[in-house]
């Protein structure tokens, strides 16, 4: 394998075709890597939450679609507040889904840092519902 | 009825939400974890994550869905084919919470799913079916129903569809081999792991006839649609209408399925499946949903299926008589399928990049796929539909032979190669090909 100039802007071109955002090649003692800059425009996305990869923190997510409650009952206080420190399996919210109430709990302990959706707003699956920094 | 959920993903997904809009229906579509980016998702005004990727926990999430329906005001669903588009219990729960299911009442899914009731029903309205048995639960009540029909034979699931559940059986000693076998299959694939014996013809036509029924008990029928070409009895190849009948085959074929559909207690739309051999015809079975292949009968009849469904789903009636349909010319149907032909057609998993599509007079593309997609090993590997349609067989034939030649992908594998192959067939051209044309053409390579 020669690493002339024709074979790397074949390989240039292929990394464009396909794609790839970076391709290495390793001959013996010879090592060769192509790294694009940006890659292919990403479709637009209409659920794209930035906050969720660049915060520190661990998500709880939403694990069924439904309507989320912070309270057990509409008198009742809710179940955590910002600031609370919570204890693997303890209840953070409610899930209603199809007349059925469904607790969802922590599977961390830590401090509450951020409760991420309204008080009887719709969830989907996989909506990240509180902010927890583990400790 | 005001807004629909749509229960489906890819090109159907699309097929659905374009005709909610020309219906001046709202719509909400559903999408797994893995498809935020789909085009359906995209271009839907509202679309909820249901489940993570594979069907079981999403496409196919009862729960998942109906809560959409009611977090999002929807009042009806259209569960497009495949995924819950023939289950009752799904129609049911539908009922149930007061939303419309576009489709057939759970009965009569219950009905046309069975498919010993449903022959048994085509049987009462006078349609010939194929000889076979009852359902068969042991060796002993197998083998002598085996040697009163005389082999070969196929053995099938009594849940089955979509050409899956299905084995030749040549012999006592493949029976009893495949028994076991299969009834395993059925029992995971399907939850039911009754059979059925059924005589197997060897060279069959495979022709079905679509059928519509609004809920005043009106039936037409949209003409025969040809789907001889098959792999492991799945469709690769339809046209319509079928060749090689004459009018008179045809006209009775068509009768047959009104009578089908009547017997049954159709609503909706459905396809109504026969084996034609020589100048005799048997009942398979009936899809009481919408197919795969559906645009071939509506390029011919110039109307819009889906938006029928959506009208008849609302109690409108039909509005017009079996002799108003015109039928137009000629239509062929082929699957483009991320598949890998040199290993088994195995599915192709990577990133779509399209160089070139199919376009031009009398062609029409249905597909979801967009540039730098990723085609993911959880669902169907069906990539898009092309469609050509022209005056006679043989423009319509050599037009789907541009088409594919026009066609360039990368990033998966796709079969092609093959649907050329075929479509240049001397067999195929004459039309004198059988189910087997594409095991030969396969097992050639």
């Amino acid at each position: 394998m020669s690493f002339d100039i024709e074979f790397i802007r074949k390989l240039c071109a292929l990394l464009r075709e396909e794609g790839l955002s970076e391709l290495t090649l390793v001959d013996g003692e010879r090592r060769l890597t192509l790294r694009r800059e940006g890659g292919p425009a990403p479709p637009p996305s209409r659920e794209a939450r930035p906050e969720e990869a660049e915060e520190e923190g661990h998500l709880i997510r939403s694990p069924l679609v439904g309507t989320f409650w912070r309270r057990p009952e509409p008198d009742a206080p809710p179940f955590v507040e910002v600031g609370d420190r919570v204890e693997e399996g303890q209840v953070l919210c409610i899930i209603e889904s199809m007349k059925v109430m469904n607790e969802i709990r922590s599977d961390k302990s830590g401090v509450i840092q951020e409760i991420l959706v309204e008080d009887g707003a719709p969830v989907e699956y996989g909506q990240p519902l509180f902010r927890i920094a583990p400790s | 009825m005001e807004k629909v959920l749509i229960a489906n993903r890819g090109e159907i997904a699309l097929r659905i939400l374009e005709a909610c809009r020309e219906e001046g229906l709202q719509v909400v579509t559903v999408h797994s974890q893995a498809e935020k980016e789909a085009l359906h998702v995209r271009l839907s005004p509202e679309s909820v994550c249901i489940g993570p990727p594979p069907p079981a926990k999403s496409y196919l999430n009862v729960g998942a869905i109906l809560a959409a329906a009611e977090l999002t005001g929807a009042d009806a669903v259209h569960p497009g084919y495949g995924f819950l588009s023939e289950n009752p219990d799904f129609a049911e729960a539908c009922r149930d919470l007061g939303l419309t299911f576009i489709g057939p009442p759970p009965e009569v899914l219950r009905r046309c799913g069975d498919k010993v009731e449903a022959r048994r029903y085509a049987q009462r309205a006078g349609v010939p079916v194929l000889p076979g048995s009852p359902p068969l639960h042991t060796k002993e009540e197998l083998l002598r129903w085996a040697s009163e029909l005389g082999y070969p034979l196929l053995l099938k699931a009594v849940s089955g569809g979509g050409g899956r559940g299905i084995r030749l059986v040549r012999d006592e000693a493949e029976l009893l081999e495949g028994f076991t076998r299969a009834q395993r299959e059925a029992k995971s694939s399907f939850g039911n792991q009754a059979l059925y014996l059924e005589r197997y013809i060897p060279s069959p036509r495979h022709v079905e006839v679509q059928v519509l029924a609004d809920s005043q008990g009106h039936i037409v029928h949209w003409g025969t649609r040809d789907c001889t070409v098959q792999r492991r009895y799945q469709k690769v190849v339809e046209e319509s209408p079928a060749p090689g009948l004459s009018e008179d085959m045809r006209r009775r074929l068509g009768a047959a399925a009104v009578k089908v559909a009547e017997a049954v207690g159709l609503v909706g739309v459905g396809t109504v499946e026969f084996l034609v051999d020589g100048e005799s015809f048997y009942f398979i079975e009936i899809n009481p949903r919408i197919q795969v292949e559906h645009p071939v009968s509506e390029v011919r009849v110039g109307r819009n299926l889906i938006r029928e469904q959506l009208r008849i789903a609302q109690g409108e009636p039909l509005g017009y008589q079996q002799e108003q349909i015109e039928f137009w010319g000629w239509a062929m149907e082929v699957r483009i399928n991320a598949e890998d032909p040199e290993h088994d057609f195995l599915p192709s998993t990577g990133k779509v990049h399209i160089h070139s599509l199919p376009g031009g007079m009398g062609v029409r593309l249905d597909t979801h796929i967009y540039q730098g997609m990723e085609v993911l090993p959880y669902y169907d590997p069906l990539l898009a539909k092309v469609i050509t349609f022209g005056e006679t067989r043989e423009e319509t034939r050599v037009r789907m032979y541009s088409a594919l030649r026009r066609l360039e992908i990368s990033g998966v594998k796709t079969n092609k190669e093959l649907l050329l192959d075929i479509i240049s067939h001397p067999e195929f051209a004459q039309a004198k090909h059988a189910t087997d044309l594409l095991d030969r053409l396969t097992h050639h390579q």
